[in-house]
């Protein structure tokens, strides 16, 4: 939860979402991946988890993608899912579930930093397992009980 | 960043401790057998941990959650696999379960969601009443509003979801997760005739509750 992972060429980065965000930041050219585990939606001015708040876990990911890429510009596009309402029935909350709120902050965060969304697999009321693939920038959604997915 | 002292874990894994024996009572009764409820350990999780404390991320799992409202808010959950959870279902069916053989029951239908969750109904009460009566009391908005003490601890209804085990985790420590980069999990192991089971009850307090429950604790006694 929270986390942020960088990987270029080739291999997979994975991720287990429940009402989270994973985040895929994909660069074509450079077969370049970021995968960001969201858990809130903001970070409301902290400074001390970046990876875990839709709001400073874009910007981290970039900042790692570009280290990776020694600063050449990166063209970015994503890929997001999660953000499922898992238990509606015990939930306290009868407004937003959190992971409504986390779907906005990070389609917000990603509008801000002008990265397009080319697929979302979203909302539900079931935990996600993403994996992204390199070099294809492919991300394959399993869940429990179902076909897998590829968006 | 909260962290526990070691004084403090111990203070709170014993107040932890007083909810498994009536756990176990309640539990005995509702399966004829004789089965015991231990406080396994209560432990304070990093956020990037906290989702493996059940087990490998990615297994599925079957979980029976409750929220839990009055003079603590929270999540209770009762988890185990699949094998764990359907010889549950047989020994409360009468279908001649016994723990370590393969079960009868081989897949979830609405007998089976049925049993456990009113295994969760009936372990998860007896356990949260007698730990809210062991607790020293404490300020509770929502028990202020009510009108009750912190001692009335109410639980909803339980839902049933098979899912992968990570994911179970993050709904339940969202709340902790969203003021705290730790997480505190008290759990709980079962055993029944002597046999270890592989099922486990989790207590899961928000973060308010959480700070409420520290904070009486380790104030000083009147």
């Amino acid at each position: 939860m929270g986390g942020i992972g960088v990987r270029r060429d080739e291999g997979i980065l994975r991720t287990l979402l429940g009402s989270c965000i994973g985040v895929a930041l994909y660069e074509r050219r450079l077969k370049l991946i970021g995968l960001a585990h969201i858990v809130m939606p903001n970070s409301m001015g902290r400074t001390d988890a970046l990876g875990k708040y839709a709001d400073t876990a874009i910007p981290e990911t970039i900042r790692q993608l570009l280290k990776v890429a020694n600063a050449q510009r990166l063209e970015l596009s994503a890929k997001i899912a999660g953000g499922a309402n898992m238990f509606a029935n015990v939930s306290t909350n009868s407004k937003n579930s959190i992971g409504e709120q986390n779907t906005v902050a990070v389609e917000n965060a990603l509008k801000k930093w002008n990265i397009p969304i080319t697929a979302r697999h979203l909302g539900g009321s079931s935990g996600r397992r993403m994996v992204v693939q390199l070099p294809t920038g492919a991300v394959q959604i399993h869940v429990v009980g179902q076909t897998v997915v590829e968006i | 960043m909260m962290t526990l002292s070691q004084p403090q874990m111990e203070q709170l894994t014993e107040l932890f401790r007083c909810g498994a024996s009536d756990a176990s009572q309640a539990l005995s009764v509702w399966l004829g057998r004789h089965a015991s409820v231990c406080v396994d350990q209560l432990k304070q999780f990093n956020l990037e941990e906290a989702t493996d404390s059940l087990g490998p991320a990615d297994a599925t799992l079957c979980a029976c959650i409750m929220g839990v409202t009055g003079g603590i808010s929270g999540q209770m959950l009762f988890c185990f696999d699949d094998e764990s959870g359907l010889l549950l279902c047989d020994v409360l069916l009468g279908r001649d379960g016994v723990v370590g053989r393969d079960g009868v029951a081989t897949e979830w239908g609405e007998l089976e969601t049925s049993s456990a969750m009113e295994t969760a109904n009936i372990v998860g009460c007896a356990y949260l009443n007698s730990l809210a009566n062991a607790m020293p009391s404490f300020s509770s908005p929502v028990a202020d509003y009510l009108g009750k003490t912190s001692h009335v601890w109410v639980p909803t209804p339980p839902q049933f979801v098979r899912d992968f085990a990570a994911s179970i985790l993050q709904f339940a420590v969202m709340n902790q997760a969203a003021e705290f980069d730790t997480v505190l999990v008290a759990q709980t192991r079962f055993q029944i005739d002597d046999q270890p089971v592989a099922w486990t009850l989790l207590l899961i307090p928000d973060a308010n509750s959480l700070t409420s429950i520290i904070n009486s604790t380790t104030a000083p006694r009147p």
